[in-house]
């Protein structure tokens, strides 16, 4: 019977396995073995060249701008939802009427897929007639109409804009989470020893809240250095490689110039980055863990 | 002067009436605790005093003000909870200087003021550390650290000692009195303990769905309860209840009968059905001659310090319970004269009242 229970044990988690040695672990072993050479994609010949496309990095302006515009996305990505989020939880949690109805409506966006945003969101930037250019205009005439995605200096941040749309509800959701886990008796210290709303939220609240904004942070660096298949919908990382981030450039490098070494290497160099943030990351949650777990 | 007046005080949660038309006076600097069974509307009448609950009707006046409708921080109040509420992010000092800060006191005034509550409470070495650093009863202390110091008229304790073990609840207990002692202020305490009642009380004040049932001393509840809801609730373990008739005696006295007891109550009284209450320690194990009934032990009870004896009778279905002292030897399934101490006789009607 326990030899039994073992070996199903063993093939239940065989399994899963197998498809994470599948579709992760070899995927990731290769890129790192095509870094190292300058394969194209589809010739079977290669060479092996060392750290060339390391090197290659190293002098590549275009990488630089997709690792500036990284961070800038990253940052953002972060900063909006989060806090955009924790200012509808605290709306809501304040029971305004209508609250759950706001909370469905708020949370919809997450449910579709990055695809959808980018083309809701396309749309709403059209130069010529789409929403946000003809509320502008209504508003201002021609003053403020913009080419809102075709601009490099606005292409990032509309894209941005159009990714807290989505992600906001998601924080929501989880800081309604943690304001529920509040002992109602502590916010009752609050009102009997006066503290204002303003005080509340800010001595009390938002530092209570730490577990559900580790969680929220979290996830939004994880879907931050995920985010390109919204980028490629609205920009392609463009104009002029404006809103270029390191997974876009690794995209366009690998996929659009048939350079599947040098695009491994820039995975590669990107994998080390997450992991390094990953690992700064858990190292902050364990000091939360202590105080609040 | 914060006299606290609460003027037909009612607190309804839609159709349940928490609180029912409550009148009390508590005076300037005494100590008063609200004590009865869960869910009597104790705590919600000390939540409505501390202006957490607003009122659904009446008054409330602290030291001749009303604030039926003032904000819970502007009324002289300051609450201890059950759970101890500490913020679990801030330092010992930071919770007890917590509302000085919030009224921008300067720092340093909040450092020294802070030294001072902590001295008073001796947590001067805690001062650095966060709650889960403390014990339940340090946890406590910082607790009422942070109500003393904002210098409140009023006190108001929701069963403060609920969460702690038997040996720290007594400890405590001491603490508070000594508290009480120390400081000019009115104190409400809620506790459903009522040996934290009796111990801590200057005034009593049973409450009962919604409604008082009696405020008195702590010795007057014992040994005049107005009705049987309160003598059943004060006094561990509680008094015993007989049915019993009420019958003429001598010399134009009654005589209270149960069983084939009768005894005289030394009073007049109209005959009927009554209720008949002895306490515990009213009961004797008494000479072969002297009793006034026989009862079959059930169970013996050592506690140390005496021993509580259940006896079967034939004139109550419920065990009767007895105190004894513990060097008498007394067994289970041995049956023994009991006689009833005559100065301590309680009857009460058919509505519970006091005879």
């Amino acid at each position: 019977m326990e030899g039994d229970k073992r070996f199903w044990r063993a093939v239940l988690l065989a399994l899963p396995l197998a498809v994470f040695a599948v579709f992760v672990i070899w995927p990731l072993a290769s890129s790192f073995y095509y870094s190292f050479t300058n394969w194209n994609g589809f010739n079977p010949d290669y060479d092996y060249v060392g750290l060339d496309n390391f090197q290659k990095i190293y002098t590549d302006k275009l990488f630089y701008q997709a690792a500036i515009n990284t961070a800038l996305w990253m940052i953002a990505a972060i900063l909006l939802p989060t806090a955009l989020g924790l200012g509808l939880a605290l709306l809501i949690d304040s029971s305004v009427p209508g609250s759950a109805a706001f909370k469905s409506i708020f949370y919809l966006p997450i449910c579709l897929s990055a695809v959808v945003v980018g083309q809701i969101w396309v749309w709403i930037y059209q130069p010529d007639w789409g929403l946000l250019n003809t509320v502008l205009e209504a508003m201002s005439g021609e003053r403020l109409r913009y080419a809102w995605l075709a601009k490099p200096d606005t292409a990032l941040w509309s894209v941005i804009v159009a990714w807290s749309w989505q992600q906001t509800g998601l924080s929501m959701v989880i800081f309604l989470a943690g304001l529920t886990t509040i002992p109602e008796d502590l916010l009752e210290v609050c009102e009997i020893e006066g503290a204002t709303t303003a005080q509340r939220i800010r001595m009390v609240v938002i530092p209570l809240l730490t577990p559900a904004t580790v969680v929220v942070i979290a996830l939004s660096v994880i879907n931050s250095l995920k985010g390109f298949d919204i980028l490629y919908i609205m920009t392609g990382g463009g104009p002029f490689n404006s809103s270029d981030t390191l997974a876009m450039h690794m995209y366009n490098e690998s996929f659009k110039k048939y350079l599947m070494g040098y695009g491994s290497a820039i995975s590669v160099v990107l994998f080390l980055i997450a992991l390094t943030i990953i690992r700064v990351y858990f190292r902050q949650l364990r000091k939360v863990d202590e105080l609040y777990g | 002067m914060a006299r606290l007046v609460l003027e037909d005080v009612t607190k309804r949660f839609g159709a349940v009436i928490a609180v029912d038309a409550v009148d009390l006076q508590i005076e300037h600097g005494e100590f008063v605790v609200f004590v009865g069974p869960s869910g009597c509307g104790k705590s919600t009448m000390l939540r409505t005093i501390s202006g957490l609950e607003s009122v659904s009707a009446g008054r409330i006046l602290i030291g001749d003000r009303d604030v039926t409708h003032v904000a819970p921080s502007r009324r002289g109040v300051a609450m201890v909870f059950q759970s101890y509420a500490l913020f679990p992010h801030m330092t010992t000092a930071e919770n007890i200087g917590f509302g000085l800060r919030l009224a921008r006191v300067p720092k340093d005034e909040i450092a020294r003021r802070v030294t001072d509550v902590a001295k008073t409470l001796q947590i001067e070495a805690l001062l650095d550390r966060y709650p889960r650093q403390l014990s339940g009863g340090q946890r406590q202390r910082v607790a009422i650290g942070r109500s003393i110091i904002r210098d409140p008229e009023v006190f108001l304790f929701d069963e403060p000692l609920s969460n702690l073990d038997a040996a720290l609840r007594v400890r405590m207990r001491l603490e508070i009195a000594r508290l009480r002692d120390r400081l000019d202020a009115t104190m409400v305490y809620v506790t459903h303990d009522q040996t934290e009642a009796m111990t801590l009380a200057d005034r009593i004040v049973v409450f009962n769905q919604g409604h008082i049932e009696q405020i008195g001393a702590p010795v007057e509840l014992y040994d005049a309860p107005a009705n049987l809801f309160v003598a059943g609730f004060i006094g561990a373990p509680a008094m015993n209840f007989i049915p019993a008739e009420i019958e003429a005696g001598e010399n134009g006295k009654a005589n209270v009968r149960f069983g084939a007891v009768s005894l005289p109550i030394g009073r007049e009284a109209a005959e009927g059905k009554v209720t008949f209450g002895v306490r515990p320690e009213h009961l004797s194990v008494a000479a072969e001659s002297e009793h006034d009934f026989l009862g079959r032990v059930e169970i013996v009870e050592k506690l140390g310090a005496e021993s509580l004896v259940y006896l079967q009778t034939g004139f109550s279905k419920a065990p009767i319970t007895m105190r004894i002292p513990p060097e008498l030897s007394v067994h289970a399934g041995e049956e023994i004269p009991v006689r009833v101490g005559r100065k301590r006789l309680h009857l009460f009607d058919a509505e519970g009242r006091v005879i």
